[in-house]
């Protein structure tokens, strides 16, 4: 494996319903460390399924992934995979109801061994770094869209991932909110030097990358 | 926030659905609770029954179902005393009557003159005469009750009876109803020259096991002899009865409140399928889902456990203030709370396991796209 590439992948299968449907077929792909990377593709073309896969949330059938030096076909315990290296931001915030701001961004430290106060320190930071200081207490009910996908951002960050695997991430504001969470994520990528992994079926979105890649059918168009 | 707190926190989520929860499970630890208190308080005025004071052991019918049906032949008094190392032998007949509004009222029969075995102290006036002198003396929670006094009369069995004094024994059974002459509670009963039970005091240089093997070995086929609260529970079936019913309406509360928290808790689960989702996300491991929704449930089973101990005690005092009082002596022991709670923490455990072993085998993927 290349020293400088954080995901390689080889002949990348994956289907569901029992072979029925091909989601992956033969991908192949590197991204190297500090990488912003967008995947595009109409939908149904395996381009969620492929960011799933580098988030250790599924298992592929055959070919090879490794993901910051772990293999994620042949690993055991990938929830310790995804505390330490992933941080995924969903299209929908996906933020849990009952929970404060403060509260929601300290839930990926649980696994963590933090003290409360370590935690509470950690997530302040975040919120201050998303601009949220002052909402701390608020429940997610009480945020704007851009609000809750910022509060996401911070939660994303919480463990200091490798990797941000962005999922839609503006897919559900308007446009003028969703270029202030793009921003705020470049922004990441360039001063913290995070590698990026975006899918959007968005050009404009997409073009903000340092590279673009297609999926279509299961497959990277060229 | 630590983990804990958010255990705590969850349950109450969904506030309507885990009020009904904690009040179905509440329902059957509160009838624990308050079965247990009266079995308690039975138990204890049993005992109290038994141990009467001077005597060292008590004699009844063997083959009874319950105490208070024993039946034996007067004549047994003098056999029994001619056993080796019995000291004295004292036939009480026990009956209850209807006195005023309480219908559980408690006559003993006994010789005056062995009014010392048993441990009755007459706190006011003069024990009653032996014979048939309608003369009786009444317990202090009868004297409150019935607001009578020495010098007052009382009616038993349509026949006047004059109190002339008061005692106390500590029982409230005993101290809610009347001693008086054996003769007069066999007319009562027309139990002609019968008595319930015998109490046997024993000689001092004799022990307890040799003379009690020595009536069971001689007379076993009609009498039991009865030395401790064991003994008691082995004869008698109503105590018996009292806690097997406690036990399967324990098992019951268990079976009911547990079918309810799987409902409650599976319901939950479903409602955060999404929610559970990001926390794989983020990386939480299956056994922390696990261990939160199991924790889940176990705080609603506890809550219900403290919501029904309560419900239980006041259970208890709507019955003593419905004129239970003269009858039930409550018992409040730490076993009784500690088997209620130990009951709702099975109810939690065995009815959060399977939630929250659903909860942490979902697929994240799959419950990420749950809508």
């Amino acid at each position: 494996m290349n020293k400088e590439n954080i995901v390689e992948i080889h002949h990348l299968q994956k289907s569901f319903d029992h072979g029925k449907i091909t989601a992956l077929n033969g991908i192949d792909l590197e991204i190297k460390k500090g990488e912003f990377v967008s995947i595009i593709g109409p939908s149904g073309s395996g381009k969620s399924t492929l960011l799933n896969m580098i988030g250790a949330l599924d298992k592929a059938d055959t070919g090879s992934i490794v993901v910051s030096g772990n293999d994620l076909i042949h690993k055991k315990d990938l929830s310790e995979f995804r505390s330490r290296k992933i941080g995924f931001i969903f299209q929908l915030h996906n933020l849990i109801p009952n929970l404060s701001v403060l509260e929601n961004v300290e839930i990926p430290m649980y696994e963590k061994k933090m003290s409360s106060s370590q935690m509470r320190k950690r997530a302040l930071e975040l919120l201050e770094y998303v601009g949220l200081s002052d909402k701390l207490k608020r429940k997610p009910t009480e945020l704007s869209g851009g609000e809750r996908q910022r509060v996401a951002i911070a939660r994303a960050l919480a463990n200091e991932p490798s990797i941000i695997l962005a999922d839609e991430p503006t897919g559900s504001l308007d446009s003028k909110t969703g270029a202030m969470i793009l921003n705020r994520l470049k922004d990441l990528h360039e001063k913290e030097n995070v590698t990026l992994i975006m899918v959007t079926h968005d050009m404009d979105v997409a073009s903000l990358a340092d590279r673009t890649i297609r999926v279509l059918d299961g497959k990277i168009q060229n | 926030m630590s983990f804990f707190s958010l255990i705590i926190k969850n349950p109450f989520r969904n506030k309507t659905r885990s009020a009904l929860a904690i009040v179905g499970i509440a329902i059957g630890i509160a009838t624990i609770v308050a079965l247990g208190i009266i079995t308690d308080g039975l138990k204890a005025s049993t005992e109290e029954t038994l141990k009467a004071g001077g005597a060292d052991f008590s004699i009844a019918e063997s083959n009874v179902s319950d105490l208070f049906f024993s039946k034996i032949d007067e004549e047994y008094i003098a056999r029994i005393k001619e056993v080796d190392g019995v000291n004295d032998v004292v036939g009480i007949l026990m009956a209850i009557q209807r006195v005023e509004d309480n219908p559980y009222f408690v006559l003993i029969g006994i010789d005056p003159a062995k009014l010392s075995i048993s441990n009755i102290k007459v706190t006011e006036g003069r024990a009653f005469a032996a014979g048939d002198a309608k003369e009786v003396i009444i317990g202090k929670v009868a004297s409150e009750k019935l607001n009578k006094t020495v010098g007052d009369t009382i009616t038993l069995n349509r026949e006047e009876y004059k109190i002339t004094g008061i005692f106390q024994t500590g029982d409230l059974q005993q101290d809610g109803g009347a001693f008086l002459s054996l003769e007069n509670v066999q007319a009562i009963e027309n139990k002609n020259d019968t008595v319930t039970m015998l109490y046997v005091k024993i000689d001092n240089d004799a022990q307890v096991e040799e003379v009690t093997a020595k009536i069971e070995e001689e007379y076993g086929n009609d009498l039991t002899t009865i030395a401790s609260l064991e003994d008691l529970a082995s004869i008698d079936q109503g105590l018996q009865t009292i806690d097997t019913a406690s036990w399967a309406i324990s098992l019951l509360a268990i079976v009911i409140g547990g079918i309810g928290v799987i409902n409650t808790m599976i319901m939950s689960v479903y409602e955060r399928t999404r929610e559970i989702g990001v926390l794989k996300a983020v990386g939480w491991k299956d056994r922390r889902i696990l261990s939160m929704i199991l924790g889940e449930s176990i705080v609603l089973t506890l809550v219900a456990g403290l919501v029904g101990a309560i419900m239980g005690i006041m259970g208890i005092q709507v019955l003593l203030a419905l004129g239970m009082d003269s009858f039930i002596a409550p018992v409040y022991s730490a076993d009784v709370f500690i088997r209620a709670f130990a009951v709702a923490l099975s109810v939690g455990l065995l009815g959060g396991f399977y939630p929250a072993y659903r909860a942490s085998r979902l697929p994240p993927t799959e419950a990420l796209r749950y809508e």
